[in-house]
């Protein structure tokens, strides 16, 4: 009886530590074979409804012409994307394709080699040509193309709602004074000027960098960043900080806005409610308010560029944003380089071209024509700039911007000086440039 | 003879058992090794390398992050936060704890829906908290400034999480609000054990209610109460997930706890070494912490 006890107790014994190994190697197997075809996997993060649409038909469309070929399309939201991406890349899990800004955090998967050089591809057929020069900044490092620019302009506007204007008989400024009577204006009246969503920080520092750019020009912050004469104390930067913080302190923003997500749509209830006027928003705006609230997008929305302010040296046509807001790359552990950009060129020929224009965007494409008045005329402010500064934050290697957003989101929060923080983000970079 | 060959038989026995022991304990140790111990062996490991967590090298620094992280202000500050939420959670959660749950158990079982009830925040995953009160906090749309102004109580309406003065507490009732039901589960069972033969044996004797809470039931949840308080204690220094949903330790690091401030090093600026350092820190002093609790309260048992 008790030997016989005994020995099941060895057997289960054994069955669990079998069954742990048989556990093991099958998900092992599940991963890699997944049923015969070629594989490449896709992130993305066109999270709203349209756009994910959108990109799926295009992906479809590549697979019906790749029968081989089997596609994995994953949409993450925008913040949980950075973290996964670096996680999947150090740890040897990338996907094949992935969705960049270009500038800093990505030169740095470049230079860690995870990036595949995509240059030869760009040059056959001159392919790079269909594009507009200004969207491949971002994604040129040692004279090499690394990405291709698919997703719409995104450039910094203010967006505001015409039918307050109108009921305040407002005129849509082109210098920062009449910008800063109309915000006045709107407070007297009951409505919050400007809305805005800061939990996420680079919102709010969208106010920073058009005044930097507007009062220093765009070499202002190039001069700093790339440690070649400027300085992130210089003038233009103290500046910046004051003329924030003076919209601050009358009121313009609304309540709690260091608090308020942008992602899910905290700032853009104030604009469609009518309790707030304006935001400085990308031009991701159009395709966004269009899916979330149609009757607005037809009837109340429309932009300027930002105004101009007197006595600074930023040209007035000058914008900071970027020729294309999301670039795709390949990843060096693809297996199948040449399909994955075909794929991508799928995403942005004719075909998609004419999808985006319906869906909202600009792509980077030349010589188009658009039927959406709204279009035609961002299209034009892009063509026409002198310069479009890329945004800080993917300009900047990764460390700094993180300093820098918490910086700016400090100076929102009354918490630094205008001239302590320019301070600081200086010494930041001091000691990380160590020049 | 037939003693020492007992003896034999007992260390083959205990051999074996021994061996049976460790086989049943394998799979739990195999994967707490792979998933607890490994990492934190790296993490110390990586502590001591400048690293950005994707490129193939990694620079040897020795102790540079760790001399960095004992001037660093910001994670002091974070810790300091930790301290004030270990506090927090423990006099908001426990009373209201013990509270709800000496009424749910006088209440007997008409009052076994609420017990249900009461327990769902602590079903609800904590990114779906976070977000539903994040909206519940919007000073503009957000239900709470909704039934401020309601009350005509306009003036109390705050920016609850924009704020740096009020944020951290924002965040914190939220957090007890979530955690309030475990408590609330965990006392509810240590009073089914008190025998109801001491409530009739005090009634008899003519005490009042509140003197049977003070005089039997209290002291006999001490070890309970105690036991909740380290969990709480351990909880609070390593909590994450809430803070980072509702504000990324933000505005201006005033939510910022250790972890948060880990993660954001790790993940956002790339700092992996430095990142590790803070977890190793984190290890450290946790791991403290609940050994000098574990003996605090052990002494006062005996």
């Amino acid at each position: 009886m008790k030997r016989s006890v005994k020995i099941i107790a060895w057997v289960t014994a054994v069955v669990f530590m079998l069954s742990l190994v048989l556990v093991f190697s099958t998900s092992e197997k599940a991963f890699s074979s997944a049923g015969g075809t070629k594989k490449i996997v896709f992130w993305h993060i066109t999270t709203d409804e349209n756009g994910k649409k959108m990109i799926q038909k295009q992906v479809d469309r590549f697979v019906k012409a790749h029968p081989d070929f089997k596609v994995e399309v994953v949409p993450l939201q925008n913040d949980s994307f950075k973290t996964k991406l670096k996680i999947a890349m150090g740890s040897n899990q990338a996907p094949d394709v992935f969705v960049t800004w270009g500038g800093g955090p990505f030169f740095e998967y470049v230079r860690a080699g995870k990036v595949k050089d995509i240059t030869a591809y760009m040059n056959k057929n001159n392919y790079k040509s269909r594009f507009v020069e200004a969207a491949f900044g971002p994604i040129t490092y040692n004279n090499k193309i690394w990405a291709v620019p698919v997703e719409g302009a995104g450039v910094a506007l203010v967006w505001y709602n015409k039918e307050i204007f109108k009921k305040y008989n407002l005129k849509v400024p082109t210098t920062y004074d009449e910008f800063l009577n109309i915000v006045k204006t709107l407070k007297s009246k009951g409505i919050t000027p400007i809305t805005l969503a800061n939990k996420t920080k680079w919102p709010g520092c969208f106010w920073y960098w058009n005044f930097v750019n507007k009062l220093g020009g765009a070499s202002a912050f190039e001069k700093a960043a790339e440690r070649t004469g400027g300085s992130f104390a210089d003038q233009p930067f103290i500046k910046a900080g004051e003329m924030l913080q003076e919209l601050v302190k009358i009121g313009a923003f609304p309540k709690g806005f260091n608090g308020l997500d942008w992602d899910t749509g905290q700032s853009r209830m104030l604009l469609y409610s009518g309790k707030a006027a304006m935001e400085l928003m990308g031009t991701w705006q159009i395709p966004i308010v269009k899916a979330e609230n149609k009757k607005f997008y037809e009837k109340n929305l429309d932009f300027f560029p930002f105004p101009s302010i007197k006595g600074g040296k930023g040209d007035p046509t000058s914008l900071v944003g970027m020729a294309s807001s999301n670039y795709y790359a390949v990843t060096t552990t693809c297996k199948y380089p040449k399909e994955a950009f075909n794929m991508i060129q799928y995403l942005i020929d004719d075909q998609a071209v004419k999808e985006r224009i319906a869906y909202g965007q600009i792509p980077p494409v030349k010589g188009l024509k658009f039927s959406d008045p709204m279009l035609q005329k961002v299209y034009n402010i892009v063509a026409k700039a002198k310069s479009i500064q890329l945004w800080w934050d993917q300009y900047l290697p990764p460390q700094l911007a993180e300093t820098h957003k918490d910086i700016v989101q400090s100076l929102f929060g009354l918490k630094l000086t205008p001239k302590a923080a320019a301070e600081k983000m200086e010494k930041a970079a001091k000691d990380y440039f160590k020049k | 003879m037939g003693g020492r060959e007992k003896l034999q038989r007992d260390r083959t026995s205990k051999l074996a058992q021994n061996i049976g022991i460790f086989l049943f304990l394998a799979p739990a140790l195999i994967l707490i090794g792979i998933y607890i111990i490994w990492p934190i062996i790296m993490s110390f490991n990586l502590s001591m390398f400048e690293w950005d967590g994707v490129s193939p090298q990694k620079i040897y620094v020795g102790l540079k992050n760790w001399k960095d992280l004992l001037q660093d202000s910001i994670f002091w500050y974070a810790f300091g936060n930790n301290i004030k939420f270990i506090f927090l959670s423990i006099i908001i959660e426990m009373p209201i704890a013990i509270l709800i749950a000496v009424l749910l158990d006088r209440g007997g079982k008409k009052f076994d829906v609420f017990k249900s009830l009461f327990y769902l925040p602590m079903l609800m995953s904590s990114v779906a908290i976070g977000v539903l009160f994040k909206y519940i906090y919007d000073p503009s749309f957000g239900l709470l400034s909704g039934i401020l102004s309601f009350l005509h109580l306009d003036f109390l309406n705050q920016d609850w999480l924009g704020d740096p003065n009020v944020a951290f507490y924002s965040v914190v009732a939220v957090i007890c609000w979530q955690y309030i039901p475990f408590y609330m589960i965990f006392f509810i069972a240590a009073l089914s054990n008190i025998p109801h033969e001491l409530y009739e044996a005090a009634k008899i004797d003519g005490a009042t209610q509140g003197q049977y809470f003070w005089k039997i039931e209290l002291p006999l949840l001490s070890p309970s109460i105690k036991t909740a308080c380290i969990l709480s204690l351990i909880g609070s220094l390593k909590y994450f997930d809430l803070i980072y949903v509702m504000t990324e330790g933000g505005p201006s690091n005033a939510t910022e706890l250790m972890a948060t401030y880990m993660y954001k090093n790790a993940f956002a600026s790339f700092k992996m070494g430095y990142g590790s350092t803070i977890a190793s820190a984190m290890f450290i002093i946790i791991t403290t912490a609940g050994v000098l609790a574990y003996f605090a309260t052990k002494k006062k048992e005996n």
